[in-house]
Protein backbone atom coordinates (compact mmCIF):
# COMPACT_ATOMS: atom_id res chain seq x y z
CA UNK A 1 0.00 0.00 0.00
CA UNK A 2 3.04 2.54 0.55
CA UNK A 3 4.42 2.33 -3.29
CA UNK A 4 1.44 3.77 -5.13
CA UNK A 5 1.04 6.37 -2.19
CA UNK A 6 4.81 7.07 -2.36
CA UNK A 7 4.50 7.32 -6.46
CA UNK A 8 1.88 9.86 -5.77
CA UNK A 9 3.92 12.12 -3.50
CA UNK A 10 6.62 11.92 -6.40
CA UNK A 11 4.30 12.78 -9.18
CA UNK A 12 3.12 15.88 -6.86
CA UNK A 13 6.21 16.53 -6.24
CA UNK A 14 7.25 17.01 -9.76
CA UNK A 15 8.59 14.08 -11.27
CA UNK A 16 8.04 13.24 -14.57
CA UNK A 17 4.71 11.30 -15.21
CA UNK A 18 6.15 8.41 -17.44
CA UNK A 19 8.75 7.63 -14.98
CA UNK A 20 5.90 7.53 -12.43
CA UNK A 21 3.69 5.43 -14.27
CA UNK A 22 6.60 3.39 -15.85
CA UNK A 23 7.17 2.76 -11.99
CA UNK A 24 4.32 1.49 -10.99
CA UNK A 25 3.98 -0.94 -14.34
CA UNK A 26 7.28 -2.71 -12.98
CA UNK A 27 6.23 -2.72 -9.36
CA UNK A 28 3.22 -4.28 -10.24
CA UNK A 29 4.70 -7.16 -12.65
CA UNK A 30 7.26 -7.50 -9.90
CA UNK A 31 5.10 -8.87 -7.53
CA UNK A 32 3.39 -10.93 -9.92
CA UNK A 33 6.74 -12.50 -10.27
CA UNK A 34 6.43 -11.57 -14.37
CA UNK A 35 9.55 -11.06 -15.91
CA UNK A 36 9.84 -7.14 -16.56
CA UNK A 37 11.09 -7.67 -20.22
CA UNK A 38 7.33 -6.97 -20.70
CA UNK A 39 7.38 -3.75 -20.08
CA UNK A 40 9.61 -3.04 -22.77
CA UNK A 41 7.17 -4.93 -25.17
CA UNK A 42 4.69 -3.00 -24.44
CA UNK A 43 6.51 0.10 -24.98
CA UNK A 44 7.52 -1.72 -28.51
CA UNK A 45 3.86 -1.76 -28.97
CA UNK A 46 4.19 1.50 -30.17
CA UNK A 47 5.01 0.61 -33.30
CA UNK A 48 1.91 -1.57 -34.17
CA UNK A 49 -0.76 1.02 -34.02
CA UNK A 50 -1.30 2.31 -36.91
CA UNK A 51 -3.68 5.04 -35.59
CA UNK A 52 -0.95 6.50 -33.93
CA UNK A 53 0.50 8.11 -36.72
CA UNK A 54 -1.42 10.61 -36.85
CA UNK A 55 -0.10 12.13 -33.95
CA UNK A 56 3.20 13.44 -35.45
CA UNK A 57 1.56 14.52 -38.89
CA UNK A 58 -1.33 16.22 -36.96
CA UNK A 59 1.03 17.81 -34.65
CA UNK A 60 3.82 18.83 -37.26
CA UNK A 61 0.96 20.36 -39.33
CA UNK A 62 -0.23 22.49 -36.37
CA UNK A 63 2.78 23.74 -35.69
CA UNK A 64 3.72 25.02 -38.99
CA UNK A 65 0.18 26.63 -39.36
CA UNK A 66 0.86 28.58 -35.93
CA UNK A 67 4.21 29.51 -37.17
CA UNK A 68 2.71 31.04 -40.51
CA UNK A 69 0.48 33.39 -41.40
CA UNK A 70 -2.60 31.41 -41.15
CA UNK A 71 -3.92 32.43 -38.04
CA UNK A 72 -3.91 36.12 -38.90
CA UNK A 73 -5.39 35.24 -42.15
CA UNK A 74 -8.20 33.67 -39.86
CA UNK A 75 -8.49 36.29 -37.95
CA UNK A 76 -9.28 38.58 -40.96
CA UNK A 77 -11.49 36.07 -42.23
CA UNK A 78 -13.84 35.44 -39.42
CA UNK A 79 -13.49 39.01 -38.44
CA UNK A 80 -15.09 40.34 -42.66
CA UNK A 81 -18.05 37.27 -41.86
CA UNK A 82 -18.74 38.09 -38.06
CA UNK A 83 -17.40 41.30 -37.35
CA UNK A 84 -21.03 43.05 -37.80
CA UNK A 85 -22.36 41.68 -34.85
CA UNK A 86 -22.45 43.04 -31.02
CA UNK A 87 -19.16 41.16 -29.74
CA UNK A 88 -18.08 40.33 -32.73
CA UNK A 89 -14.74 40.59 -32.03
CA UNK A 90 -15.11 38.33 -29.56
CA UNK A 91 -16.73 35.60 -31.15
CA UNK A 92 -14.33 36.12 -33.91
CA UNK A 93 -11.92 34.93 -30.93
CA UNK A 94 -13.62 31.84 -30.13
CA UNK A 95 -14.60 30.77 -33.33
CA UNK A 96 -10.98 31.07 -34.88
CA UNK A 97 -9.36 29.72 -31.60
CA UNK A 98 -11.73 26.83 -31.91
CA UNK A 99 -10.81 26.37 -35.29
CA UNK A 100 -7.27 26.45 -34.60
CA UNK A 101 -6.90 24.34 -31.74
CA UNK A 102 -8.95 21.11 -33.27
CA UNK A 103 -5.67 21.57 -35.88
CA UNK A 104 -2.99 22.18 -32.90
CA UNK A 105 -4.07 19.69 -29.89
CA UNK A 106 -4.44 22.26 -27.15
CA UNK A 107 -0.96 22.02 -26.73
CA UNK A 108 -1.36 25.74 -26.19
CA UNK A 109 0.10 26.80 -29.58
CA UNK A 110 -3.29 28.52 -29.51
CA UNK A 111 -2.83 30.90 -27.16
CA UNK A 112 0.72 31.84 -28.54
CA UNK A 113 -0.40 31.88 -31.75
CA UNK A 114 -3.56 33.51 -32.17
CA UNK A 115 -3.52 35.20 -28.45
CA UNK A 116 -0.26 37.72 -29.62
CA UNK A 117 -3.23 38.65 -32.44
CA UNK A 118 -6.16 38.65 -30.53
CA UNK A 119 -5.88 40.16 -27.21
CA UNK A 120 -4.80 43.56 -28.26
CA UNK A 121 -7.09 43.61 -30.99
CA UNK A 122 -9.68 43.49 -28.28
CA UNK A 123 -7.72 46.20 -26.16
CA UNK A 124 -8.07 48.81 -28.79
CA UNK A 125 -12.01 47.66 -29.18
CA UNK A 126 -12.48 48.54 -25.73
CA UNK A 127 -13.26 45.45 -24.30
CA UNK A 128 -11.89 45.34 -20.20
CA UNK A 129 -8.82 44.05 -19.78
CA UNK A 130 -10.42 41.60 -17.65
CA UNK A 131 -12.63 39.83 -20.53
CA UNK A 132 -10.10 39.84 -22.36
CA UNK A 133 -7.46 37.94 -20.71
CA UNK A 134 -10.27 35.66 -19.61
CA UNK A 135 -11.00 35.20 -23.15
CA UNK A 136 -8.02 34.74 -24.77
CA UNK A 137 -7.33 32.30 -22.21
CA UNK A 138 -10.42 30.60 -21.99
CA UNK A 139 -9.67 30.44 -25.87
CA UNK A 140 -6.71 28.81 -25.74
CA UNK A 141 -7.73 24.78 -25.17
CA UNK A 142 -11.53 25.48 -26.93
CA UNK A 143 -12.26 23.35 -29.56
CA UNK A 144 -10.62 20.13 -28.61
CA UNK A 145 -13.88 19.07 -29.16
CA UNK A 146 -13.66 19.63 -32.77
CA UNK A 147 -11.97 16.99 -35.25
CA UNK A 148 -9.18 16.27 -35.56
CA UNK A 149 -8.26 17.67 -32.12
CA UNK A 150 -5.48 15.61 -30.41
CA UNK A 151 -7.18 14.58 -27.21
CA UNK A 152 -10.07 12.58 -29.26
CA UNK A 153 -7.96 10.55 -31.00
CA UNK A 154 -5.59 9.77 -27.86
CA UNK A 155 -8.81 9.01 -26.64
CA UNK A 156 -10.10 6.54 -29.05
CA UNK A 157 -6.43 4.80 -29.14
CA UNK A 158 -6.42 4.26 -25.13
CA UNK A 159 -10.40 3.22 -24.67
CA UNK A 160 -9.35 0.40 -27.76
CA UNK A 161 -6.53 -0.46 -25.42
CA UNK A 162 -8.64 -0.60 -21.95
CA UNK A 163 -11.54 -2.72 -23.60
CA UNK A 164 -10.78 -4.70 -26.71
CA UNK A 165 -14.60 -5.75 -26.56
CA UNK A 166 -16.35 -2.58 -27.38
CA UNK A 167 -15.68 -0.99 -30.61
CA UNK A 168 -14.87 2.84 -29.77
CA UNK A 169 -14.02 4.06 -32.78
CA UNK A 170 -12.43 7.63 -33.70
CA UNK A 171 -14.35 8.58 -36.37
CA UNK A 172 -17.69 8.17 -34.18
CA UNK A 173 -16.40 10.48 -31.65
CA UNK A 174 -15.15 13.06 -34.09
CA UNK A 175 -19.30 13.61 -35.05
CA UNK A 176 -19.93 12.90 -31.47
CA UNK A 177 -17.62 15.95 -30.47
CA UNK A 178 -19.60 18.36 -32.82
CA UNK A 179 -22.56 19.72 -31.34
CA UNK A 180 -21.34 19.69 -27.80
CA UNK A 181 -18.45 21.60 -29.25
CA UNK A 182 -20.39 24.21 -31.02
CA UNK A 183 -22.45 24.39 -27.93
CA UNK A 184 -19.52 25.50 -26.02
CA UNK A 185 -18.48 28.29 -28.69
CA UNK A 186 -22.30 29.15 -28.69
CA UNK A 187 -22.03 30.32 -24.79
CA UNK A 188 -19.37 31.53 -24.72
CA UNK A 189 -20.54 33.99 -27.47
CA UNK A 190 -23.61 34.60 -25.46
CA UNK A 191 -21.31 35.81 -22.58
CA UNK A 192 -19.73 37.61 -24.36
CA UNK A 193 -22.54 39.58 -26.09
CA UNK A 194 -23.22 40.45 -23.05
CA UNK A 195 -19.49 41.72 -21.91
CA UNK A 196 -19.04 43.69 -25.22
CA UNK A 197 -17.97 47.53 -24.70
CA UNK A 198 -21.24 49.84 -25.07
CA UNK A 199 -19.76 52.40 -26.53
CA UNK A 200 -17.58 51.22 -29.32
CA UNK A 201 -19.51 53.55 -32.10
CA UNK A 202 -21.69 51.67 -34.50
CA UNK A 203 -20.83 48.24 -35.65
CA UNK A 204 -18.79 47.99 -38.64
CA UNK A 205 -21.23 46.98 -41.06
CA UNK A 206 -20.71 43.55 -42.89
CA UNK A 207 -18.27 44.38 -46.45
CA UNK A 208 -18.40 41.86 -49.17
CA UNK A 209 -15.82 43.74 -50.60
CA UNK A 210 -13.77 42.84 -47.47
CA UNK A 211 -15.41 39.12 -47.44
CA UNK A 212 -14.57 38.46 -50.41
CA UNK A 213 -10.60 39.86 -50.41
CA UNK A 214 -10.27 37.71 -47.39
CA UNK A 215 -11.71 34.41 -48.74
CA UNK A 216 -8.86 35.08 -51.69
CA UNK A 217 -6.17 35.91 -49.14
CA UNK A 218 -7.13 32.20 -47.35
CA UNK A 219 -8.00 30.64 -50.11
CA UNK A 220 -5.08 27.92 -49.47
CA UNK A 221 -5.98 27.26 -46.01
CA UNK A 222 -9.65 26.81 -46.66
CA UNK A 223 -9.90 23.53 -47.85
CA UNK A 224 -7.97 22.27 -45.07
CA UNK A 225 -11.20 21.01 -42.96
CA UNK A 226 -12.94 19.94 -45.83
CA UNK A 227 -9.98 17.64 -47.01
CA UNK A 228 -9.47 16.26 -43.25
CA UNK A 229 -13.44 16.29 -42.64
CA UNK A 230 -14.59 15.25 -45.55
CA UNK A 231 -12.07 12.48 -46.14
CA UNK A 232 -12.80 10.83 -42.48
CA UNK A 233 -16.35 11.37 -42.51
CA UNK A 234 -17.31 10.27 -46.45
CA UNK A 235 -15.11 7.04 -45.65
CA UNK A 236 -12.45 7.76 -48.17
CA UNK A 237 -9.68 8.18 -46.57
CA UNK A 238 -8.59 6.72 -42.98
CA UNK A 239 -7.38 9.07 -40.16
CA UNK A 240 -3.65 8.61 -40.64
CA UNK A 241 -4.22 9.24 -44.04
CA UNK A 242 -6.26 12.57 -43.38
CA UNK A 243 -3.30 13.02 -41.31
CA UNK A 244 -0.38 12.99 -43.78
CA UNK A 245 -2.58 14.72 -46.14
CA UNK A 246 -2.69 17.02 -43.78
CA UNK A 247 1.06 17.14 -43.32
CA UNK A 248 2.01 17.27 -46.48
CA UNK A 249 -0.39 19.99 -48.03
CA UNK A 250 0.52 22.44 -45.51
CA UNK A 251 3.81 21.44 -45.89
CA UNK A 252 3.70 22.27 -49.58
CA UNK A 253 1.74 25.76 -49.24
CA UNK A 254 3.44 27.32 -46.32
CA UNK A 255 7.33 26.46 -47.13
CA UNK A 256 6.72 25.81 -50.87
CA UNK A 257 4.26 27.96 -52.53
CA UNK A 258 3.40 31.37 -49.94
CA UNK A 259 6.76 31.15 -48.96
CA UNK A 260 6.60 32.16 -45.22
CA UNK A 261 8.34 29.82 -43.68
CA UNK A 262 12.01 29.38 -44.55
CA UNK A 263 13.47 26.06 -44.90
CA UNK A 264 15.75 26.84 -42.99
CA UNK A 265 13.65 27.46 -39.91
CA UNK A 266 12.12 24.01 -40.83
CA UNK A 267 14.36 21.82 -38.91
CA UNK A 268 13.07 23.54 -35.47
CA UNK A 269 9.49 23.34 -35.63
CA UNK A 270 9.76 19.75 -36.72
CA UNK A 271 12.23 19.26 -33.45
CA UNK A 272 9.30 21.85 -31.15
CA UNK A 273 6.38 20.01 -32.39
CA UNK A 274 8.01 16.28 -32.11
CA UNK A 275 8.99 17.38 -28.39
CA UNK A 276 5.21 17.48 -27.72
CA UNK A 277 4.17 14.53 -29.74
CA UNK A 278 7.58 12.63 -27.88
CA UNK A 279 6.47 13.94 -24.74
CA UNK A 280 3.00 12.46 -24.85
CA UNK A 281 4.14 9.36 -26.33
CA UNK A 282 6.62 8.39 -23.98
CA UNK A 283 3.81 8.16 -21.46
CA UNK A 284 1.37 6.47 -23.46
CA UNK A 285 3.97 3.94 -24.53
CA UNK A 286 4.94 3.15 -20.50
CA UNK A 287 0.81 3.19 -19.87
CA UNK A 288 0.51 0.54 -22.26
CA UNK A 289 2.43 -1.58 -19.84
CA UNK A 290 0.46 -0.65 -16.98
CA UNK A 291 -3.15 -0.68 -18.48
CA UNK A 292 -1.73 -4.15 -19.20
CA UNK A 293 -1.10 -4.48 -15.20
CA UNK A 294 -4.34 -2.72 -14.22
CA UNK A 295 -6.21 -5.05 -16.59
CA UNK A 296 -4.70 -8.08 -15.45
CA UNK A 297 -5.50 -7.52 -11.67
CA UNK A 298 -9.17 -6.51 -12.37
CA UNK A 299 -9.32 -3.74 -10.66
CA UNK A 300 -11.72 -1.65 -12.43
CA UNK A 301 -13.80 -4.43 -11.77
CA UNK A 302 -12.90 -4.42 -7.93
CA UNK A 303 -13.90 -0.73 -7.88
CA UNK A 304 -17.19 -1.25 -10.07
CA UNK A 305 -18.27 -3.78 -8.05
CA UNK A 306 -16.89 -1.86 -4.25
CA UNK A 307 -19.04 1.35 -5.79
CA UNK A 308 -22.30 -0.67 -6.45
CA UNK A 309 -22.69 -1.24 -3.15
CA UNK A 310 -23.33 2.62 -2.92
CA UNK A 311 -23.78 4.57 -5.93
CA UNK A 312 -27.17 2.93 -7.53
CA UNK A 313 -27.91 4.27 -11.01
CA UNK A 314 -26.52 6.15 -13.85
CA UNK A 315 -27.18 9.47 -12.70
CA UNK A 316 -25.33 9.38 -9.69
CA UNK A 317 -22.71 7.74 -11.16
CA UNK A 318 -22.38 10.45 -13.58
CA UNK A 319 -22.51 13.46 -11.31
CA UNK A 320 -19.55 11.84 -9.13
CA UNK A 321 -17.58 11.40 -12.44
CA UNK A 322 -18.09 15.04 -12.89
CA UNK A 323 -17.11 15.81 -9.34
CA UNK A 324 -14.24 13.44 -10.02
CA UNK A 325 -12.85 14.91 -13.43
CA UNK A 326 -12.87 17.79 -11.84
CA UNK A 327 -10.63 17.45 -9.26
CA UNK A 328 -8.58 15.40 -12.01
CA UNK A 329 -8.36 18.20 -14.21
CA UNK A 330 -7.13 20.88 -11.67
CA UNK A 331 -4.02 18.02 -11.06
CA UNK A 332 -3.44 16.81 -14.50
CA UNK A 333 -3.24 17.90 -18.15
CA UNK A 334 -5.91 15.97 -20.52
CA UNK A 335 -2.58 13.44 -22.39
CA UNK A 336 -1.63 12.50 -19.02
CA UNK A 337 -5.22 12.33 -17.66
CA UNK A 338 -6.60 10.00 -20.79
CA UNK A 339 -3.55 7.48 -20.37
CA UNK A 340 -3.97 7.05 -16.58
CA UNK A 341 -7.42 7.41 -15.63
CA UNK A 342 -9.11 6.03 -18.77
CA UNK A 343 -8.50 2.25 -19.03
CA UNK A 344 -10.05 2.63 -15.15
CA UNK A 345 -13.40 4.66 -15.57
CA UNK A 346 -14.10 3.10 -18.80
CA UNK A 347 -14.85 -0.31 -17.45
CA UNK A 348 -17.06 1.00 -14.20
CA UNK A 349 -18.72 3.47 -16.72
CA UNK A 350 -19.66 0.80 -19.05
CA UNK A 351 -21.34 -1.07 -16.44
CA UNK A 352 -22.89 1.78 -15.09
CA UNK A 353 -24.65 1.98 -19.14
CA UNK A 354 -22.68 4.73 -20.17
CA UNK A 355 -22.29 4.45 -23.62
CA UNK A 356 -18.18 4.71 -24.22
CA UNK A 357 -18.16 7.46 -27.15
CA UNK A 358 -20.33 9.71 -24.37
CA UNK A 359 -17.99 9.15 -21.72
CA UNK A 360 -15.22 10.47 -24.00
CA UNK A 361 -16.83 13.66 -25.06
CA UNK A 362 -17.43 13.84 -21.09
CA UNK A 363 -14.27 13.44 -19.97
CA UNK A 364 -12.71 15.63 -22.85
CA UNK A 365 -15.04 18.89 -21.62
CA UNK A 366 -13.90 18.00 -18.03
CA UNK A 367 -10.80 17.97 -18.73
CA UNK A 368 -10.83 21.12 -20.99
CA UNK A 369 -12.19 23.04 -17.68
CA UNK A 370 -8.55 21.76 -15.81
CA UNK A 371 -6.50 24.19 -18.18
CA UNK A 372 -8.21 27.11 -16.68
CA UNK A 373 -8.16 26.04 -13.10
CA UNK A 374 -5.07 26.30 -10.91
CA UNK A 375 -2.74 24.41 -9.76
CA UNK A 376 -1.79 23.24 -12.61
CA UNK A 377 -3.91 24.39 -15.11
CA UNK A 378 -1.75 25.22 -18.48
CA UNK A 379 -3.31 27.86 -20.39
CA UNK A 380 -3.09 30.30 -17.14
CA UNK A 381 0.74 29.77 -17.43
CA UNK A 382 1.13 29.96 -20.50
CA UNK A 383 -1.24 33.52 -20.81
CA UNK A 384 0.58 34.39 -17.95
CA UNK A 385 3.88 34.55 -19.46
CA UNK A 386 2.73 36.08 -22.97
CA UNK A 387 0.97 38.81 -21.37
CA UNK A 388 3.18 39.17 -19.13
CA UNK A 389 0.35 39.29 -16.20
CA UNK A 390 0.37 37.13 -12.83
CA UNK A 391 -1.17 34.05 -12.69
CA UNK A 392 -3.58 35.36 -10.32
CA UNK A 393 -4.79 37.82 -12.13
CA UNK A 394 -5.13 35.47 -15.18
CA UNK A 395 -7.24 33.31 -13.27
CA UNK A 396 -9.78 35.93 -11.37
CA UNK A 397 -10.22 37.09 -15.50
CA UNK A 398 -11.05 33.17 -16.27
CA UNK A 399 -13.77 32.78 -13.08
CA UNK A 400 -16.81 33.55 -15.45
CA UNK A 401 -15.88 31.94 -17.88
CA UNK A 402 -14.94 28.88 -15.67
CA UNK A 403 -18.95 28.48 -14.97
CA UNK A 404 -19.96 28.64 -18.11
CA UNK A 405 -18.08 25.68 -18.94
CA UNK A 406 -18.65 23.74 -16.07
CA UNK A 407 -22.47 25.03 -17.40
CA UNK A 408 -21.84 23.30 -20.88
CA UNK A 409 -20.49 20.35 -19.28
CA UNK A 410 -22.88 19.89 -17.25
CA UNK A 411 -25.22 20.21 -19.83
CA UNK A 412 -22.89 17.67 -21.99
CA UNK A 413 -23.24 14.84 -19.29
CA UNK A 414 -26.82 14.76 -18.56
CA UNK A 415 -28.08 14.76 -22.14
CA UNK A 416 -26.06 12.47 -23.95
CA UNK A 417 -27.92 12.53 -27.09
CA UNK A 418 -26.82 16.01 -27.64
CA UNK A 419 -23.34 13.70 -28.23
CA UNK A 420 -24.68 10.74 -29.35
CA UNK A 421 -27.49 11.93 -31.97
CA UNK A 422 -25.34 12.56 -34.75
CA UNK A 423 -23.44 9.24 -34.48
CA UNK A 424 -26.45 7.37 -34.23
CA UNK A 425 -28.25 9.34 -37.27
CA UNK A 426 -24.68 7.79 -38.94
CA UNK A 427 -24.96 4.50 -38.19
CA UNK B 1 37.71 23.07 -15.33
CA UNK B 2 39.77 25.03 -17.61
CA UNK B 3 37.64 27.37 -19.61
CA UNK B 4 39.16 25.86 -23.08
CA UNK B 5 38.18 21.91 -22.06
CA UNK B 6 35.18 23.90 -21.24
CA UNK B 7 34.66 25.48 -24.66
CA UNK B 8 35.46 21.92 -26.47
CA UNK B 9 32.66 20.03 -23.96
CA UNK B 10 29.78 23.13 -24.99
CA UNK B 11 30.66 22.25 -28.73
CA UNK B 12 30.74 18.60 -28.30
CA UNK B 13 27.15 19.30 -26.97
CA UNK B 14 26.12 21.83 -29.18
CA UNK B 15 27.14 19.01 -31.96
CA UNK B 16 25.46 16.36 -30.30
CA UNK B 17 21.88 18.78 -29.89
CA UNK B 18 22.33 19.69 -33.94
CA UNK B 19 22.67 15.90 -34.97
CA UNK B 20 19.74 14.54 -32.41
CA UNK B 21 17.89 17.52 -34.00
CA UNK B 22 18.57 16.62 -37.69
CA UNK B 23 17.96 12.80 -36.78
CA UNK B 24 14.30 14.15 -35.70
CA UNK B 25 13.71 16.04 -38.91
CA UNK B 26 14.83 12.84 -40.98
CA UNK B 27 12.44 10.49 -39.65
CA UNK B 28 9.73 12.96 -39.36
CA UNK B 29 10.36 14.23 -42.82
CA UNK B 30 10.74 10.25 -44.06
CA UNK B 31 6.90 10.28 -42.55
CA UNK B 32 5.81 13.39 -44.41
CA UNK B 33 6.81 11.88 -48.02
CA UNK B 34 6.02 8.42 -47.31
CA UNK B 35 2.58 8.48 -45.75
CA UNK B 36 1.56 10.21 -48.72
CA UNK B 37 3.01 8.11 -51.05
CA UNK B 38 1.52 5.07 -49.75
CA UNK B 39 -2.00 6.78 -50.43
CA UNK B 40 -1.25 7.95 -53.84
CA UNK B 41 0.27 4.28 -54.91
CA UNK B 42 -3.14 2.84 -53.40
CA UNK B 43 -5.47 4.86 -54.55
CA UNK B 44 -4.30 5.67 -58.26
CA UNK B 45 -1.96 2.70 -58.96
CA UNK B 46 -3.57 -0.07 -57.21
CA UNK B 47 -0.44 -1.31 -55.33
CA UNK B 48 1.70 0.35 -52.66
CA UNK B 49 4.85 -0.72 -50.85
CA UNK B 50 4.82 -3.31 -49.02
CA UNK B 51 7.16 -2.36 -46.37
CA UNK B 52 5.79 1.57 -46.46
CA UNK B 53 3.40 0.96 -43.84
CA UNK B 54 5.16 -1.37 -41.37
CA UNK B 55 8.15 1.28 -41.98
CA UNK B 56 6.03 3.91 -40.59
CA UNK B 57 4.64 2.56 -37.98
CA UNK B 58 8.16 1.83 -37.19
CA UNK B 59 8.81 5.50 -37.31
CA UNK B 60 6.29 6.56 -34.72
CA UNK B 61 8.38 4.84 -32.20
CA UNK B 62 11.24 6.05 -33.06
CA UNK B 63 9.94 9.67 -33.46
CA UNK B 64 8.09 9.40 -30.23
CA UNK B 65 10.89 7.87 -28.11
CA UNK B 66 13.19 10.56 -29.37
CA UNK B 67 11.20 13.01 -28.82
CA UNK B 68 10.80 12.35 -25.70
CA UNK B 69 14.44 12.26 -25.34
CA UNK B 70 14.82 15.93 -27.16
CA UNK B 71 11.76 16.98 -24.06
CA UNK B 72 14.16 15.94 -21.46
CA UNK B 73 17.05 18.53 -22.62
CA UNK B 74 14.51 21.25 -22.32
CA UNK B 75 12.98 19.54 -19.18
CA UNK B 76 9.50 19.51 -21.01
CA UNK B 77 8.62 16.30 -20.14
CA UNK B 78 5.01 16.02 -18.78
CA UNK B 79 4.85 16.42 -14.73
CA UNK B 80 1.93 17.10 -12.09
CA UNK B 81 4.28 19.60 -10.02
CA UNK B 82 1.37 21.01 -8.27
CA UNK B 83 3.26 20.50 -4.88
CA UNK B 84 6.77 21.73 -5.30
CA UNK B 85 5.86 25.48 -6.70
CA UNK B 86 4.60 25.59 -2.95
CA UNK B 87 7.61 24.53 -1.32
CA UNK B 88 10.32 26.98 0.43
CA UNK B 89 14.06 26.97 -2.26
CA UNK B 90 15.86 24.72 0.07
CA UNK B 91 12.82 21.89 0.48
CA UNK B 92 12.25 22.71 -3.05
CA UNK B 93 15.79 21.64 -3.87
CA UNK B 94 15.48 18.62 -2.40
CA UNK B 95 12.31 17.85 -4.41
CA UNK B 96 14.19 18.34 -7.16
CA UNK B 97 16.83 16.10 -6.32
CA UNK B 98 14.61 13.48 -4.96
CA UNK B 99 12.18 13.53 -8.55
CA UNK B 100 15.44 13.79 -10.70
CA UNK B 101 17.06 10.54 -8.94
CA UNK B 102 13.82 8.90 -8.95
CA UNK B 103 13.36 9.16 -12.69
CA UNK B 104 16.59 8.48 -13.65
CA UNK B 105 16.84 5.30 -11.77
CA UNK B 106 13.25 4.56 -13.34
CA UNK B 107 14.35 5.46 -17.02
CA UNK B 108 17.90 3.04 -16.68
CA UNK B 109 15.98 0.34 -15.48
CA UNK B 110 13.12 0.60 -18.60
CA UNK B 111 17.13 0.95 -20.75
CA UNK B 112 17.92 -2.15 -18.91
CA UNK B 113 15.05 -4.38 -19.43
CA UNK B 114 14.80 -3.18 -22.99
CA UNK B 115 18.15 -3.68 -23.83
CA UNK B 116 18.09 -7.26 -22.68
CA UNK B 117 14.54 -7.56 -24.39
CA UNK B 118 16.81 -6.46 -27.42
CA UNK B 119 19.59 -9.16 -26.81
CA UNK B 120 17.26 -11.93 -26.74
CA UNK B 121 16.01 -10.81 -29.66
CA UNK B 122 19.13 -10.53 -31.44
CA UNK B 123 20.37 -13.81 -30.39
CA UNK B 124 16.89 -15.28 -32.14
CA UNK B 125 17.10 -13.14 -35.16
CA UNK B 126 13.80 -12.57 -35.93
CA UNK B 127 12.75 -10.10 -38.16
CA UNK B 128 10.59 -6.65 -37.78
CA UNK B 129 9.33 -6.41 -41.14
CA UNK B 130 10.67 -6.73 -44.62
CA UNK B 131 14.20 -8.68 -43.88
CA UNK B 132 15.15 -5.73 -41.33
CA UNK B 133 15.91 -7.35 -37.93
CA UNK B 134 13.63 -6.75 -34.41
CA UNK B 135 16.68 -5.83 -32.44
CA UNK B 136 17.28 -2.81 -34.45
CA UNK B 137 13.99 -1.79 -34.51
CA UNK B 138 14.20 -2.10 -30.23
CA UNK B 139 17.45 -0.74 -30.53
CA UNK B 140 15.77 3.13 -30.12
CA UNK B 141 14.04 2.13 -26.40
CA UNK B 142 17.32 1.48 -24.45
CA UNK B 143 18.94 4.02 -26.50
CA UNK B 144 16.31 6.90 -25.49
CA UNK B 145 15.22 5.78 -22.08
CA UNK B 146 19.23 5.41 -21.12
CA UNK B 147 19.71 9.00 -22.93
CA UNK B 148 16.97 9.97 -20.44
CA UNK B 149 18.56 8.82 -17.47
CA UNK B 150 21.79 10.16 -18.43
CA UNK B 151 20.72 13.34 -19.59
CA UNK B 152 18.50 13.91 -16.22
CA UNK B 153 21.37 12.97 -13.99
CA UNK B 154 23.43 15.52 -16.15
CA UNK B 155 20.62 18.24 -15.77
CA UNK B 156 20.82 17.29 -12.19
CA UNK B 157 24.49 17.39 -11.65
CA UNK B 158 24.58 21.22 -13.55
CA UNK B 159 21.75 22.83 -11.60
CA UNK B 160 23.14 22.07 -7.89
CA UNK B 161 26.72 23.75 -8.95
CA UNK B 162 24.66 26.42 -10.61
CA UNK B 163 22.94 26.45 -6.92
CA UNK B 164 26.46 26.13 -4.48
CA UNK B 165 27.82 29.01 -7.06
CA UNK B 166 27.83 32.46 -4.93
CA UNK B 167 25.36 34.72 -6.61
CA UNK B 168 25.01 32.06 -10.04
CA UNK B 169 20.99 32.14 -11.29
CA UNK B 170 21.24 28.65 -12.34
CA UNK B 171 20.95 27.30 -15.86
Amino acid sequence: MIAPLLLVLLALLGAPLFAVIAASALLGFQREAIDLQVVAIEIYRLSEMPVLLAIPLFTFAGYLLGESGAPARLVRLTHACLGWLRGGLAIVSLATCALFTAFTGASGVTIVALGALLYPALRSADYSERFSLGLVTTSGSLGLLFAPALPLILYGVVAQQASPEVAVRIDDLFLAGLLPGVLMVLMLSLWSVFQAPAKTGPAEPFSGREALAALRESAWELPLPFVVLGGIYGGVLALSEAAAVTAVYVLVVLVGIRREIPLAKLPAIMRESMVLVGAILIILGVSLASTNYVIDTEVPTRIFEALQQHIDGKLTFLILLNLFLLALGMMLDIFSALVIVVPIILPIALGYGVDPVHLGIVFLANMQIGYITPPVGMNLFIASYRFEKPVMEVYRATVPFFFILLATVLLITYWPDLSLALVAARH
Amino acid sequence: MSSSAAGALARTVRLLHRCEDGVLAVLLGSMVLLAPAQIVLRNFFGTSLSWGDPLLRMLVLWVGLLGALAATRGDRQIRVDALSRALPPRARLAARVTTQLFASFVAGLVAWVALRLMLSEFAYGSSAFAGVPAWLCQAVIPFAFGGIALRQLVQLAEELRGASAPGADGP
